[in-house]
């Protein structure tokens, strides 16, 4: 199934977020509680895990964007 | 957005923290997790532990380092206690933490309401240890010997800076205060754990923190934790500088040679980060 990856709001007073890192490319597979990527925000980075087995098929948002929460960052099949 | 040194890293799990948050809704309670936006809650929500934070949402205390909202105190919710411990069995905590937004407005300070907590977990979590964060309570020792009588395992009450910033970072706060209340619960109950904790990165020099470790370790205090102060916005007390991995490593070195039974000591260390650890190193080291 097609599903895209959007930035997650991991406060709720977050108004942005940094993409700082993709730690998966295109065509990569991940497993449930793996990393995928990370995100700056006011004290620290976080690495995002995922939530269930994927791969991810398309990179939508480049390291260093300044992006909202709910912003595609990658298209992902689950 | 400034750029964050590579070790400033923190898993999060946006399931595990949802899941976490939902409970604490539906059972009207607070974490200090969430009120201080603690950069550790995506670990600690997926391993399904958390610091409850009684007393309401707003403090009367308004630290320059702290998130939490200073504003006029809530009512205090009779049937917290309760919940809190129903939230500690569902999680199934075995190592409980219990904080408070500082309570200048009650004459106990909130001290009876902490003793609630104490009996509600020993009585709905038997076999969980309980780990209490006070504030300085105004230094009353009724207050004090109320928590102190409840029995938790361990008491924790946060100096979280050198003498010198106090006037800078807690304006509210008395540096010989804070010394004193944990010299009072170690010499009153000398089987209770006294632990404390301060921040690195405000400014401090090393002199300062050498002659803080001293004072507190005078104090009869067991265990020590150290972490990065982490600025939560710019209205917050400017943050002076990362603190190396390395330089952490020393602090608990020095701890340890200095006589703390237990020293947390990284850049990520938070009063209550892997507190289980924390109580059954230092009562291995005591036995």
């Amino acid at each position: 199934m097609k599903v895209e990856l959007k930035m997650p709001r991991l406060r709720p007073e977050m108004k942005k977020g940094v993409l700082c890192a993709w730690l998966k490319d295109e065509g990569d597979t991940f497993e449930p509680g793996e990393a995928i990527y990370e995100i700056e925000t006011d004290k620290v980075v976080n690495q995002i895990e995922a939530e269930h087995a994927g791969r991810i098929t398309k990179l939508l948002a480049e390291e260093g964007d300044e992006l909202e929460p709910g912003a595609v960052l990658a298209e992902i099949e689950e | 957005m400034e750029k964050k040194p590579q070790w400033l890293k923190a898993p999060y799990n946006r399931a595990a923290v949802e899941e976490v948050a939902a409970l604490m809704k539906d059972l009207k309670l607070n974490t200090v997790c969430n009120e201080a936006n603690c950069p550790n809650l995506g670990e600690c929500f997926r391993k399904h532990t958390a610091t409850f934070m009684i007393l309401g949402a707003n403090c009367t205390r308004n630290c320059r380092f702290c998130n939490i909202h200073c504003g006029a105190p809530e009512p205090v919710d009779p049937e917290e206690p309760r919940h809190l411990a129903e939230a500690a069995k569902k999680l199934g905590l075995r190592h409980v933490v219990v904080t408070s937004v500082t309570r200048d407005d009650l004459p106990d300070g909130g001290a009876a309401h902490f003793a609630a907590v104490i009996r509600a977990l020993h009585e709905i979590c038997p076999g969980a240890t309980v780990e209490v964060l006070i504030p300085d309570l105004k230094l009353n020792t009724h207050a004090l010997d109320t928590v102190l009588d409840a029995r938790p395992d361990v008491l924790n009450h946060n100096v979280e800076t050198v003498k010198e910033l106090y006037a800078a970072v807690r304006p509210q706060a008395i540096y010989a205060r804070s010394l004193a209340v944990l010299a009072y619960c170690k010499k009153r109950n000398p089987d209770i754990l006294v632990k404390t904790g301060f921040m690195v990165g405000l400014g401090e020099t090393d002199e300062q923190i050498d002659t803080l470790m001293d004072d507190i370790l005078a104090t009869g205090c067991d265990i020590l934790t150290i972490g990065q102060y982490l600025r939560p916005s710019p209205e917050h007390a400017p943050l002076m500088r990362y603190v190396t991995p390395e330089e952490f490593d020393a602090y608990k070195k020095r701890a340890l040679e200095k006589g703390f039974k237990y020293c947390a000591s990284t850049p990520l260390v938070r009063s209550s980060y892997r507190a289980a650890e924390a109580i059954s190193a230092a009562r291995g080291e005591q036995a």
